[in-house]
C-alpha cells in the first residue's frame, strides 16, 4: 500500500513537474502570433525551399514580433491585369503589398484607395529603423499623393539600373562585321538581323513575343531628348514626357515630333526582313529561353537582368558567345537612374492588423539575419559564402528547379547584398559605366492630380493599346499615315485636356521649388 | 394548370402559389441563381456613371453623368462594336440553327445504329474542348512561320498566308470553329424534337405515297417550328453577348484584328483588365444589357403579333 502510494505521489509531482513550463509558459504567453500575408510578384516555387525557409523564418518572427508570415504571388501570366484585379477586389487576408510606381501602378492604386496612408507616427512606433533611414535620406516625400500622406515605403538604399535595352551575341555581331563584335547604334541592329536571318536558319533575329513597345522606345530615346513622366499611365502606356531643352513643357512622343514616324519605319524594316514572328502578336513563347538555346540573336530587358542571369546563363549554356548590351540612350546618353520607388512596399487598406505588418516589413528590410534568411534562404542548403567572400550556391544546385523565390525587390538595401558568383564579372564596371552618364529623373517630388483626366487617360490607353502594338511590329503599310491617324484620334479623345492638366501641375511644381 | 382550375373567378396569388409548391420548389435552385448572379449586381451598374475609386466605392465616388458613354460614341468605338456582336451573333443563328436541323434530321434518317452513335460522338465532341485549347490549336494551324497550313502552302511551292495580320479573313475563321464547336451539341435538341414527333404522321404520308423529302419537307421542318422558334427567340435574348472565350483566346490582344473581331465582350474585357478601366467597361455592359432587353422585347412582341403561343412571354 504504501508503496504504491509513494509511487502515485511520485507520479503525481512528476506530472505537475513536466506540466509546470507548460503552465508558465501559458500564463505569460501572449496572444497567438499574427499571420501576415505579403503580396508578391512572381510564380509561386514549387520545390518546398520557400516552406522550409518560411518555418525558419516565422520562428524569428515569433519571438521578435510574434507574427507568421505568408507569401501570396502574383504569377507572371497577366500579371498587369492580375495584380489590379487583386487590389480591386479588396481582399482583406492581404496585409503587405509589393508594387512600384514605374511598372506596378502604386499611384492608380493608391489613388484608387488600395494602400493604407501611413502616418508618421504609425511609422515610427512600428517600422521605426525603415522611418529613420528613409527620413535621413529625404525619400518619404516621393511616396506622398497630392494629400501629403504617405502610402508605401520605398526601395531607396539599394542600387541598381533597369534601363531597358537589347542582349546581343558578340560572337555573332563580330562575324556579322562589328569591331569586337560591338553594336552603338540602335538602327545597326539591321545589320546585325540581316546577319542572323542569313547565316542561322533555325533562329529568329529578335524573337519577341507580345505586345511590347520596345522597337519604338529604342529608337526614340536614342535619337531625341524627351524624357518619361513617370506614373502617369494610360493602360500599359506611359504617354506622357518632357524634354531636356524643354525640362518644363508637357508634351508627348505619340502626338509630337517626328521620331515616332522614323522608329515606326525601321520597325516595319524589320519586320520585313523578318527579324520576329510574323504572328508574334498572338505568340507567347518564353523567348529568353530561346535566346539561351541559341535561337534568338537578341532579347530585350534590363540591366540588372543582365548582370545576374543573362551573362551567366549565356556563358554556360552558349559558351563563346560573348553575350552583350546595347542599353536605349546609349548614342545621346538620354537614360535615368532607377528612381527610388521602382519596388516599394504598401500596407492594404483591408489589412486587419496594419501595425504588426509594418513591424514584419521593418524586420525582413532592416535585420540581417533576418534579411539573409528571406532573401537567399537557409545557409549552406540554398546559398553558400565562398572564401573570397561571395554569394554563391552549393555543389550541385540548379537555379531553373532549386530557387529559393521569395523575389523580395521591396526594401533591399545595398549593406547586406553580397557580390555573387552568378553575377557578371564586370559588373561593377558596368554599374560605373553607367553611374558616370546616367541622368537623375528629376521629377520624382512631381505630383499629377488624375481624379480631373483619369478617363481620359483610359479613353487613350485604348487608342495606344490598338495602334502601338502594330507599329511595334511594322505592320501598317504605311506607318506615317498610321501615326497621324492615331494622333488625331488621341485628339479626339481629349489628348490636349489631359496635356493641360499635367502642364498646370508642373507649373505649380515648378513655381513652388522656385525653378 | 388553369385547365384543372374549376372554380369560379380567379384565385389569389397565394393560393396559386400553393398549387405549385412542387414546381416551384424545383425552380428554387435558378431563382437563387438568377437572384445572386443577375439581380443582386444591379445596382453596381451605377459605376457607370461616376469616377470610381475604391476609397469612396460605388455610390460614393463622384457623379459624372454621360461623360463615360461620351468617349464610346465620340472614337465610333460603340458602333464597330455593336455591329461585329450583332452580326457574329446573327451568323452563328442563323447558321447554327441550319445546320443542326440539316444535322439532325440526316441523324434521324440514318439507319445503321453504330454509325448514328459515331458520328454523333464524334459532333459532341468539340463542345468539350476548351476554348484556350481552341485558341492554340488554330495559332498551331494558323500562323505565318510554322503554322500547318502555310507549312503544306510551301511544300507545295505556294506563297504563305498571313493570315493572322488578315482582319478580312477571321469572320470566317471565327464562325466555322463557333459552328465546329457547337453544332453537334445543338444538333441534340432538335433530334429529340424530331423524336418526339407522332409517329403516326409518318405512317400516314408513307400510306399516301410520299418520298423520304416530301416527309421531311412536310412533316419534320412543320413540327420542328415551335422548337425553332423558341430556340431562335432565347438565342436573341443573347445577341449583344458575345462568346468571349471563344473571340479571346482565337484573336486575344493582337490588334490588327480588332476592326473585324472586337466584340462587346473582349472590349470591356481588354478596358478592365488591362488599362484598369472601370467607368468605361460598366458603361458599355450597360449599353450591352439595355439594348439586349429591348430586342428580346420587340422580338417577342413581334412572335406575339404573328401567332401568340410561340411568344415567351
Amino acid at each position: 500500500m504504501k508503496r504504491r502510494n509513494f509511487v502515485r505521489v511520485g507520479a503525481a509531482l512528476l506530472a505537475i513537474g513536466i506540466s509546470m513550463p507548460a503552465l508558465t509558459a501559458g500564463a505569460f504567453a501572449q496572444d497567438a502570433p499574427t499571420e501576415i500575408t505579403m503580396l508578391t510578384m512572381g510564380n509561386k516555387p514549387t520545390n518546398g525551399r520557400l516552406e522550409a525557409m518560411l518555418e525558419k523564418l516565422n520562428e524569428l518572427l515569433v519571438a521578435k514580433v510574434n507574427a507568421k508570415l505568408d507569401l501570396f504571388y502574383i504569377e507572371w501570366a497577366d500579371w498587369q491585369t492580375q495584380y489590379n484585379v487583386q487590389l480591386l477586389s479588396g481582399d482583406d487576408n492581404v496585409d503587405l503589398v509589393a508594387t512600384a510606381t514605374d511598372w506596378l501602378y502604386a499611384w492608380e492604386n493608391a489613388e484608387k484607395g488600395a494602400f493604407l496612408p501611413l502616418s508618421e507616427e504609425m511609422l515610427q512606433a512600428n517600422a521605426p529603423k525603415t522611418w529613420a533611414q528613409v527620413q535621413a535620406d529625404g525619400h518619404w516625400d516621393l511616396t506622398k499623393l497630392a494629400d501629403g500622406k504617405i502610402y508605401f515605403a520605398p526601395e531607396d538604399n539599394y542600387t541598381q539600373y533597369t534601363n531597358h535595352g537589347f542582349f546581343y551575341r558578340g560572337d555573332w555581331a563580330k562575324e556579322a562585321g562589328f569591331e569586337n563584335g560591338e553594336i552603338t547604334k540602335f538602327e545597326d541592329f539591321t545589320k546585325y538581323f540581316e546577319w542572323v536571318k542569313a547565316n542561322k536558319p533555325d533562329a529568329y533575329p529578335w524573337d519577341v513575343a507580345g505586345a511590347n513597345e520596345a522597337a519604338l522606345t529604342g529608337y526614340i530615346q536614342g535619337h531625341t531628348d524627351f524624357q518619361t513622366l513617370q506614373g502617369i499611365s494610360a493602360g500599359n502606356y506611359i504617354p506622357f514626357h518632357t524634354t531636356a531643352a524643354n525640362p518644363y513643357t508637357v508634351t508627348s512622343w505619340y502626338m509630337e515630333g517626328d521620331a515616332l514616324v522614323e522608329a515606326a519605319k525601321l520597325a516595319k524594316q524589320w519586320n520585313d526582313i523578318g527579324v520576329w514572328r510574323e504572328d508574334a502578336l498572338n505568340y507567347d513563347g518564353d523567348t529568353r529561353e530561346e535566346l539561351y538555346a541559341g535561337l534568338s540573336g537578341v532579347e530585350q530587358h534590363h540591366t540588372q537582368t543582365f548582370v545576374n542571369d543573362i551573362v551567366n546563363n549565356m556563358n554556360t549554356k552558349q559558351p563563346g558567345s560573348d553575350p552583350k548590351f546595347f542599353y536605349w540612350g546609349q548614342e545621346n546618353g538620354n537614360f535615368f537612374k532607377d528612381i527610388f520607388t521602382h519596388g516599394a512596399m504598401a500596407v492594404s487598406a483591408y489589412s486587419k492588423n496594419p501595425e504588426k505588418a509594418l513591424q514584419v516589413y521593418d524586420l525582413i528590410r532592416n535585420d540581417k539575419e533576418i534579411y539573409d534568411l528571406f532573401n537567399f534562404g537557409i545557409k549552406d542548403v540554398d546559398y553558400v559564402i565562398t572564401a573570397d567572400g561571395k554569394l554563391g550556391y552549393p555543389e550541385g544546385y540548379d537555379s531553373s528547379t532549386m530557387a529559393l523565390g521569395t523575389d523580395y525587390w521591396w526594401g533591399r538595401t545595398d549593406e547586406f547584398e553580397l557580390p555573387r558568383t552568378k553575377q557578371a564579372p564586370n559588373r561593377a564596371e558596368i554599374i560605373a559605366a553607367l553611374d558616370a552618364r546616367a541622368k537623375d529623373y528629376p521629377y520624382s517630388t512631381l505630383i499629377v492630380n488624375k481624379q480631373n483626366i483619369d478617363s481620359t487617360l483610359a479613353a487613350m490607353a485604348g487608342v495606344l493599346s490598338e495602334y502601338i502594338p502594330q507599329l511595334q511590329y511594322g505592320k501598317f503599310e504605311d506607318p506615317a499615315a498610321a501615326v497621324a491617324e492615331m494622333r488625331q484620334k488621341l485628339k479626339d479623345v481629349g489628348y490636349e485636356d489631359a496635356r493641360a492638366s499635367i502642364q498646370a501641375d508642373m507649373d505649380a511644381w515648378k513655381a513652388a521649388r522656385g525653378l | 394548370m388553369s385547365g384543372t382550375d374549376t372554380s369560379r373567378g380567379p384565385k389569389s396569388i397565394w393560393r396559386q402559389l400553393a398549387d405549385s409548391k412542387v414546381l416551384l420548389l424545383m425552380c428554387v435552385p435558378a431563382i437563387i441563381f438568377f437572384i445572386v448572379f443577375n439581380y443582386m449586381p444591379l445596382p453596381g451598374a451605377w459605376i457607370a456613371f461616376t469616377n470610381f475609386n475604391y476609397r469612396d466605392g460605388i455610390f460614393g465616388s463622384p457623379f459624372v453623368g454621360f461623360k463615360n458613354f461620351e468617349f464610346l460614341i465620340k472614337s465610333g468605338q460603340l458602333w464597330t462594336l455593336t455591329r461585329n456582336t450583332i452580326l457574329y451573333n446573327l451568323a452563328f443563328i442563323v447558321l447554327g440553327n441550319i445546320l443542326q436541323i440539316a444535322i439532325a434530321i440526316m441523324l434521324n434518317e440514318v439507319r445503321l445504329a453504330w454509325f448514328k452513335k459515331l458520328s454523333q460522338a464524334a459532333m459532341f465532341l468539340p463542345f468539350f474542348i476548351s476554348s484556350v485549347l481552341v485558341g492554340v490549336i488554330a495559332f498551331n494551324l494558323l500562323n505565318y512561320d510554322t503554322g500547318a497550313l502555310n507549312a503544306l502552302i510551301k511544300q507545295t511551292g505556294g506563297d504563305p498566308i498571313k493570315i493572322y495580320s488578315s482582319a478580312g479573313a477571321w469572320p470566317l475563321i471565327i464562325i466555322m470553329v463557333h459552328l465546329w464547336q457547337s453544332t453537334g451539341y445543338g444538333s441534340i435538341v432538335y433530334f429529340a424534337a424530331i423524336m418526339g414527333i407522332d409517329r403516326s404522321l409518318y405512317e400516314a404520308a408513307t400510306v399516301d405515297g410520299a418520298s423520304a423529302w416530301q416527309r421531311i419537307r412536310f412533316v419534320t421542318l412543320p413540327s420542328l417550328k415551335p422548337t425553332f422558334i423558341i430556340l431562335v427567340l432565347f438565342a436573341l435574348g443573347g445577341i449583344m453577348h458575345g462568346n468571349f472565350g471563344l473571340f479571346w483566346n482565337l484573336v486575344g490582344n493582337n490588334a490588327a484584328l480588332f476592326q473585324t473581331t472586337d466584340i462587346i465582350e473582349t472590349s470591356v474585357y481588354r478596358m478592365v483588365l488591362s488599362q484598369n478601366n472601370f467607368t468605361t467597361s460598366t458603361a458599355v455592359g450597360l449599353y450591352q444589357s439595355l439594348f439586349g432587353f429591348a430586342l428580346v422585347m420587340t422580338a417577342n412582341w413581334i412572335v406575339r403579333r404573328i401567332n401568340k403561343d410561340y411568344a415567351l412571354f
